[in-house]
């Protein structure tokens, strides 16, 4: 893939010229279609702004998986994490007290620890892709928090004053379910916003292995939670999908796992039906924009730092 | 309305590209299935295609997705409202004998998903949309499974395992079909719709496999004898799956594959040959400007 990577880096170069982003435009077109896309009102952005804004993303989900499934940071394994091509330079993760070597997950279900080791490898390849297009434009590692954020989300979502994604299979599998989701709608936000063609391509793909592991990560929980329900699984994944779509100002997209009736190609809604997609009425995935995305993360309505990103993220969107 | 009235305005004016359509067809429909060769790359004719084009493209794939999910799930297929006028009919087919209420559950879900997929695009296509065409569920899957060495038959419907497999046939495919056509579109606004769509693609590709891991091993190998067959049918593209490789992307930067409209066409034409227009799960083709694997 060099040369897709050689494709893109010159693409970034010379796309320096401004996106002319035309609301009115998007927001008709909005109205006609039903797309669920939102009007971005940053005018002044570059491909390379939304591609760093998505390595920052890359970067946070990398280390979760990366801690998950082998207790150690991604610069341990040999992942640069400085600006540029430097490897070093990079913020530091925070961790639970007990330190990164006690993140591995001591996994319990076999199958979930092989989904982690394969998330935690594409998602470690997402990182190196983005780094290797962005090149000397690539941001550091921002600081990155995963033992507050997770707390402050736990409260705030009403599951409890505290949560350790690394505790068990099914934490890891909530905590998973906090990122995936998120992932998908900031690429599908940012897909449109992009000049380049190739980054578009690029972005697109990225966006499709997210949806992967979403649709993986909340088909493993909904087993889970229908083999017992009294573990209440599917409730904490409801709440933790009101909690996203608070923080974004929607209140309204985001679906947890649960039950809903459909009609499918009758009239009567009386068909059961599970919830392993989160999309809109048009079964189209939702879209945020970067500043709804920058408030799931920063776990703060207002887009004020803090939650995984303390410093906020790096780059020209934060 | 400026975008409906500039698709229809399009539509209108776009160069035909069924080219011979008739004789090669016939051809095609016959048993063209058992002489698979390597796709070689094709050329896409991008230039003379519009949007409208790539969305009933799209709307072909999404009337298969549905006629398979809905009859699966509840004996019987779209409505004619959700088929558009002049459609053709489905071949075979017939409700999953579930044993669960969430084998059920999943297969509601995606059936309404996939439904939902067609009446977004019908809508967004207006006069324009194209109708369904013929859909094969027989032959196919029959053909599929004898050209990938499963056996001489496969019926899709006969067990939720089974489904499953059938299911893994399409998503895969949805996901990289959609990702092809994505930057070929010309509107923003089709863009976002398209990456929207191919998301949930990926969403039911994600739990199609995820569940195939349950079904246990003997259907993780037919899932992936299909797999073999789609690569040699749509230029490679293709992840084998098994516990660490449930998502199928390129294991050097974990992208999601994309394929150009020949490409899908020759998996859903079920042909190697290169210059079908017919065959597989559509036996009279697709309706609309992409029809053809000549690229």
């Amino acid at each position: 893939m060099a040369t897709t990577e050689t494709l893109i880096l010159d693409e970034v170069i010379a796309s320096s010229r401004r996106r002319m982003f035309t609301m009115g435009g998007a927001a008709l077109a909005g109205l006609v279609f039903g797309s669920t896309t939102k009007a971005n009102a940053q005018t002044t952005l570059t491909d390379t702004d939304y591609l760093n804004f998505a390595l920052n993303l890359e970067y946070l989900e990398a280390e979760f998986y990366t801690l998950a499934s082998v207790g150690e940071t991604i610069d341990q394994i040999g992942i640069g994490i400085g600006a540029g091509t430097a490897m070093t330079g990079g913020g530091t993760v925070t961790v639970k007290p007990s330190g990164v070597a006690s993140c591995k997950v001591p996994f319990a279900i076999p199958a979930v620890a092989s989904y982690a080791t394969e998330i935690a490898s594409e998602e470690q390849k997402h990182v190196t892709f983005l780094r290797g297009a962005l090149g000397a434009s690539a941001v550091a590692q921002p600081n990155i928090d995963l033992y507050h954020s997770f707390n402050t989300a736990a409260a705030a979502a009403g599951i409890g004053p505290s949560f350790d994604p690394f505790a068990s299979d099914v934490n890891f599998l909530l905590g998973s379910y906090i990122f995936e989701d998120v992932g998908v709608t900031a690429y599908h936000g940012a897909a449109g916003l992009l000049t380049s063609k190739t980054n578009l391509g690029a972005a697109a793909s990225i966006l499709a292995v997210e949806a992967y592991h979403a649709g993986l990560i909340r088909t493993v929980l909904w087993g889970l939670d229908q083999a017992t329900p009294a573990a209440g699984i599917a409730a904490i994944t409801v709440k933790i999908s009101n909690l996203r779509a608070a923080l974004d100002g929607t209140n309204d997209d985001d679906i947890g796992l649960t039950k809903v009736q459909d009609s499918l190609n009758g009239t009567t809604a009386n068909y059961t039906a599970s919830t392993i997609v989160n999309a809109d009425s048009n079964t189209i995935a939702f879209s945020r924009t970067t500043q709804q995305v920058l408030n799931i993360v920063y776990a703060s309505t207002t887009g004020a730092k803090g939650g995984f990103f303390p410093n906020g993220l790096n780059g020209n969107i934060s | 309305m400026r975008n409906v009235d500039d698709l229809i305005r399009k539509a209108l004016t776009r160069r035909k590209f069924m080219v011979g359509a008739g004789s090669v067809a016939a051809l095609s429909a016959v048993g063209c299935s058992h002489n698979f060769q390597p796709q070689t790359t094709p050329t896409n004719p991008v230039t003379t295609l519009t949007d409208a084009d790539y969305l009933n493209f799209a709307l072909n794939l999404e009337y298969l997705e549905a006629s398979y999910y809905l009859i699966a799930a509840t004996g019987t297929g779209l409505s004619a409202a959700d088929m558009g006028t002049g459609a053709a009919s489905v071949t075979g087919g017939a409700q999953v004998p579930f044993t669960s209420a969430i084998q059920q559950e999943y297969a509601y879900e995606i059936a309404q998903d996939e439904l939902n997929h067609v009446r977004f695009l019908r809508s967004a296509l207006g006069s324009s949309a194209v109708p369904m065409p013929a859909i094969d569920l027989v032959n196919s899957f029959n053909a599929a499974a004898s050209a990938a060495g499963i056996g001489s038959s496969f019926d899709p419907f006969a067990s939720f395992d089974a489904f499953l497999v059938g299911a893994f046939v399409f998503e895969d495919v949805g996901v990289t079909a959609y990702n092809g056509a994505a930057p070929l579109l010309t509107s923003t606004t089709y863009l976002g719709a398209a990456a929207g769509i191919m998301a949930v693609e990926a969403y039911h590709a994600g739990e199609v496999r995820s569940l195939i891991l349950q079904a246990g091993t003997a259907y993780v190998g037919y899932a992936n004898q299909i797999s073999a067959l789609r690569a040699t049918l749509g230029g490679g593209n293709e992840t084998a799956l098994s516990a660490t490789t449930v998502v199928a992307c390129n294991p050097t930067n974990a992208l999601a594959y994309a394929r150009t409209p020949s490409q899908v066409l020759n998996i859903v034409y079920a042909t190697g040959d290169g210059n079908a227009t017919s065959g597989g799960f559509f036996p009279s083709g697709l309706n609309g400007n992409i029809t053809s694997t000549i690229g």
